[in-house]
């Protein structure tokens, strides 16, 4: 069992890289070269593709804007969240385990549900087309997520912590920003990494969400299938670029992965 | 059941210079009680892993009955375990578990269905768990799992020896007594071989036939709890078991040469020890002329544990020209007192090793000799 | 959650933004929803109300039956296959040293990469004209093309899937893996258990909660697909991979049919309620009656 194990490991492995690899191979192609012959081992790599992507602003701005939301949602996600998870493990009130598992039924709502009223609710504020509407409409699935998750680690941590700072006389910010939160440093890591995960990789509200000036990158990519047709080129290699800062992320936060795992909380 | 012969065996990590066993050598009896005794980093959980097969001894090998076992796996050892915690199959009920060792081989012993049910409950009833039967292991406590571990390890009639690693760290201290009088009369009644690991000394020597005191990766001395305790053949021996354990003092450092000399201890002798219950204390007299084993000194503490006819006893501690001694017995003294320590009986070592057992002679017998003289 | 926890509705004050923040995002375009869903509107001037005929029209309408029926179709291959081979992969990595690091990283990769992303990467990957995938299955002699055939459609689709999401049920079942203490392999190995044995009785029990997490998440968020089919097939060949995000989307954006789309968003988010509730209380009672035994 253990080596069929190892042996479904391995063709797995090779299952998920095979696709990347044809993405990287098409991204270092120019298009003619990709529609003329069929190649396994590009013959001809070039970066002509990258180029493009770099010197066109339509691209790199694209990636900022999508960026920029994804950077506003976890930060709001993590902000409003972690006073929420240091009571859920800390006290009991009124109505909390309601509270609590309403949060969570939040992120069994298929986001398709929400973008009629979405689109309507951020056209009337005047929020539309700004990364705003975005990171507040990817808020919906990654704030109760963050409570969770959050929750889970700081329920692991003993009260007695709290107690000793307060023995000690720091006042509650103090106790909060300078022991609570680095003691949880890696809980913040996890957190960070499935808020990132969500809000990245996510189109459909994005889409909706975003006009012609905050168009993420995501969304380019669609737009560049239908309209300039198939440059496959470019298209592969801004998708190889897409893949970049999740492993970025993953890399920061790899030593909390399993753990933030075990808790089974993701 | 079967006879275990460690032949020269020793271990060392691969790109570790330094063996965490050093090759030793060791018979243990079929259908003996076999302790490991040994503060932690002893060696004793690697000679434990040797023999469950986790590692594959470096030098050296196992023999089960004559059979080189040193390669083969666990299970083909066909030895059983007691962890320090309860280790059971959490999905399973009491029964299922006990009976999982003889299930799992059914194809290989020749277990029927109604084997392995009489078998479950002879076990069951040896240890009382009758009633447990039905249970998961998860709605039992600490001690009664760990008692459905230890059912479980004892399951096949067969089974060449049942390893025992701390097996009472985890059970509360309450029943901890209640737990090794279980497994002492189990391992009588059935006549299983077991090897018992362990770095306590009280659960050591009122469980083993035999004990084996290691540090440092040696076995310092393998004999009877008795023999262990009266005899120690080093001085760690003497030091570990015991509490407190024995006083040394170095030869050259205390008393004159005459004292020891007069006493029978070999010239080339370093140390001597002598436990604390082997030595009395006496009020300092101006004239001695007694030849004992004897020193002035001070009175630091003491500690009282009970009483004896009315009278307090304990532990004193004194520091004296010999360095800090402890005296067990009555307690007829009070922190300052000058008093003198008399040794009735003590060791002597060389290099550590054990010399010879020297009882002090009596006055009379002194005076007599030296009047021959 | 600890039991011995203080009672104090201060706390409150602590979830406030996150109430705040989740009305603003939840609740009122959840009411909204609900509002339109009983309305029959015109245009915004002219609406009337038409109580639950939008509910009723939806749960007749054959399209929406016939997404329904792909939909759970789909749901459940995905499970079948993601759930055992997630467990397989995770059984199969090394319990420490760099290439569980280097392992794990590559399984977390597919996870981070957008959604539309692994459409694009499965089609340039699939296409029989330019992709590895469908190149080399027609030079093995079948004639492979997901645009025109609605089985090869679907089998990518479920590649795709497979390739996307097992990587989420491998990292839960290994974090479960991890906390099996290594005693009780090795009791397992002494007791003579089989290979399968340990699986069964030794690893199952510890996989048990982050399973029924894995089973959870992925019945919820494959029943949620929009992104991947909407880039690699468009939903065709034909319906054939039209899913009810896919027909919900068109039906709110795309012919704004207010009433109707509002009522099949809420029925839709009822299903993945009932769906979670039924296989959560399932599995629930089950351990319930584990612990009625005493």
């Amino acid at each position: 069992m253990t080596s069929v194990s190892r042996w479904v490991l391995v063709f797995y492995c090779i299952y998920l890289l095979l696709p990347l690899y044809w993405l990287m191979t098409m991204a270092l192609r120019s298009n003619s070269d990709i529609t003329g012959k069929f190649e396994v081992i590009p013959s001809n790599p070039t970066l002509v593709n990258f180029a493009e992507i770099f010197s066109n602003p339509i691209w790199y701005q694209a990636f900022g804007n999508s960026l920029s939301y994804v950077i506003l949602n976890t930060l709001i996600s993590i902000c409003v969240a972690l006073p929420a998870a240091y009571v859920f493990s800390r006290y009991r009130f009124l109505g909390d385990r309601q509270l609590f598992f309403w949060l969570l039924t939040n992120r069994m709502a298929p986001p398709a549900v929400f973008l009629l009223p979405f689109f309507q609710l951020y056209s009337s504020i005047g929020l539309f087309d700004t990364p705003l509407a975005v990171a507040l409409a990817h808020c919906l699935f990654t704030v109760p997520l963050s409570v969770w998750i959050l929750e889970g680690f700081m329920s692991g941590v003993p009260s007695e912590v709290d107690e000793m700072a307060k023995i000690d006389g720091h006042s509650f910010p103090y106790f909060f920003f300078r022991v609570f939160i680095p003691i949880n440093r890696g809980a913040i890591g996890v957190t960070l990494f499935f808020c990132f995960m969500f809000s990245w990789v996510e189109l459909l509200l994005a889409r909706t969400l975003t006009g012609s000036t905050t168009k993420p990158i995501v969304v380019v990519m669609t737009r560049t299938v239908s309209a300039s047709g198939l440059d496959w080129g470019v298209l592969a290699a801004a998708g190889a670029l897409t893949v970049v800062p999740g492993i970025i992320v993953v890399w920061f936060v790899r030593k909390h992965l399993v753990k933030g795992f075990a808790l089974g909380r993701v | 059941m079967a006879t275990i012969m460690l032949d020269e065996l020793g271990f060392a990590y691969p790109g570790v210079l330094e063996p965490t066993l050093l090759p030793l050598s060791l018979e243990i009896k079929d259908g003996e009680a076999f302790a490991l005794l040994g503060a932690s980093g002893a060696g004793k959980t690697t000679l434990l892993n040797l023999l469950s097969g986790l590692l594959v001894p470096t030098t050296g090998r196992i023999l089960f009955d004559g059979v080189d076992v040193s390669t083969q796996s666990g299970s083909q050892r066909n030895l059983a375990q007691v962890f320090q915690f309860p280790v059971l199959y959490e999905s399973l009920c009491v029964a299922d578990n006990l009976a999982f060792p003889l299930r799992a081989r059914k194809a290989t012993n020749g277990f029927s269905a109604s084997d392995i049910q009489a078998r479950v409950a002879k076990i069951a009833g040896e240890l009382s768990i009758e009633n447990l039967l039905k249970l998961k292991p998860k709605t039992l406590s600490l001690f009664e799992k760990q008692l459905v571990a230890i059912g479980r390890a004892l399951m096949r009639p067969n089974v060449s020896v049942v390893l025992l690693d701390e097996p009472l760290t985890a059970v509360e201290p309450r029943t901890k007594w209640q737990l090794r009088q279980s497994l002492k009369r189990l391992q009588e009644e059935l006549g299983v071989t077991m090897i018992y690991v362990t770095h306590d000394q009280t659960e050591a020597l009122t469980f083993a036939d035999r004990v084996a005191v290691m540090a440092d990766g040696r076995i310092l001395q393998t004999a009877s709890p008795q023999q262990v305790y009266e005899h120690p053949a080093h001085e760690f021996v003497g030091f570990f078991i015991g509490s407190p354990g024995m006083n040394f003092v170095a030869i050259k450092s205390a008393g004159s040469e005459q004292m020891y000399a007069a006493n029978g201890v070999d010239q080339s002798a370093q140390r001597i020890g002598f436990r604390p219950e082997w030595a009395r204390l006496e009020n300092v007299s101006a004239a001695c002329t007694s030849p004992a084993v004897r020193w002035q000194g001070k009175v630091l503490h003491c500690q009282i544990l009970g009483t004896q006819a009315g009278a307090p006893v304990g532990i004193t501690t004194l520091a004296s020209e010999a360095g800090e001694l402890k005296v067990r017995g009555a307690i007829n003294a009070i922190v300052g007192d000058e008093i003198e320590v008399v040794v009735d009986r003590f060791i002597s070592f060389i290099d550590e090793e054990y010399c010879a057992t020297h009882h002090a002679q009596s006055s009379t017998d002194y005076l007599a000799n030296t009047a021959d003289e | 959650m600890a039991t011995n926890k203080p009672y104090d509705n201060r706390a409150w004050l602590g979830v406030l933004p996150v109430l705040l923040i989740v009305a603003f995002s939840a609740v009122i375009p959840l009411m909204t929803v609900v509002n339109y869903s009983v309305q029959d509107i015109l245009d915004f001037n002219s609406r009337f109300y038409v109580g639950l005929d939008w509910y009723r029209e939806t749960l007749q309408d054959p399209r929406f039956i016939d997404a329904f029926g792909r939909q759970v179709l789909f749901s459940f291959s995905v499970l079948a296959i993601e759930i055992p081979l997630g467990i397989l992969v995770a059984r199969g990595l090394p319990k420490s040293g760099v290439w569980t690091s280097i392992l794990l990283i590559l399984l977390a990769v597919p996870l981070l990469i957008p959604w539309n992303v692994v459409g694009t990467i499965w089609q340039i990957y699939a296409r029989s004209d330019i992709g590895l995938l469908g190149v080399g299955l027609n030079e093995l002699g079948l004639a492979f093309n997901y645009t025109s055939n609605p089985t090869h459609a679907w089998l990518t689709l479920i590649a795709m899937d497979v390739w996307h999401w097992t990587s989420l049920v491998a990292l839960l079942s290994f974090a479960g893996l991890t906390s099996v203490p290594p005693a009780y392999y090795q009791a397992a190995e002494l007791d003579g258990a089989s290979k399968w044995q340990v699986f069964r009785y030794v690893e199952m029990p510890r996989l048990g909660g982050v399973l029924v997490i894995a089973v959870l998440l992925r019945l919820m968020d494959s029943f949620m697909i929009y992104t991947e089919p909407f880039v690699l097939t468009g939903g065709g060949p034909g319906n054939a991979t039209t899913f009810l995000s896919q027909y919900l989307a068109t039906m709110a954006v795309g012919q704004f049919d207010l009433g109707p789309a509002a009522a099949f968003s809420v029925i839709y988010f009822l299903f993945i309620l009932l769906f979670c509730w039924i296989f959560y209380n399932s599995v629930m009672s089950d351990d319930n009656e584990a612990q009625h035994h005493d």
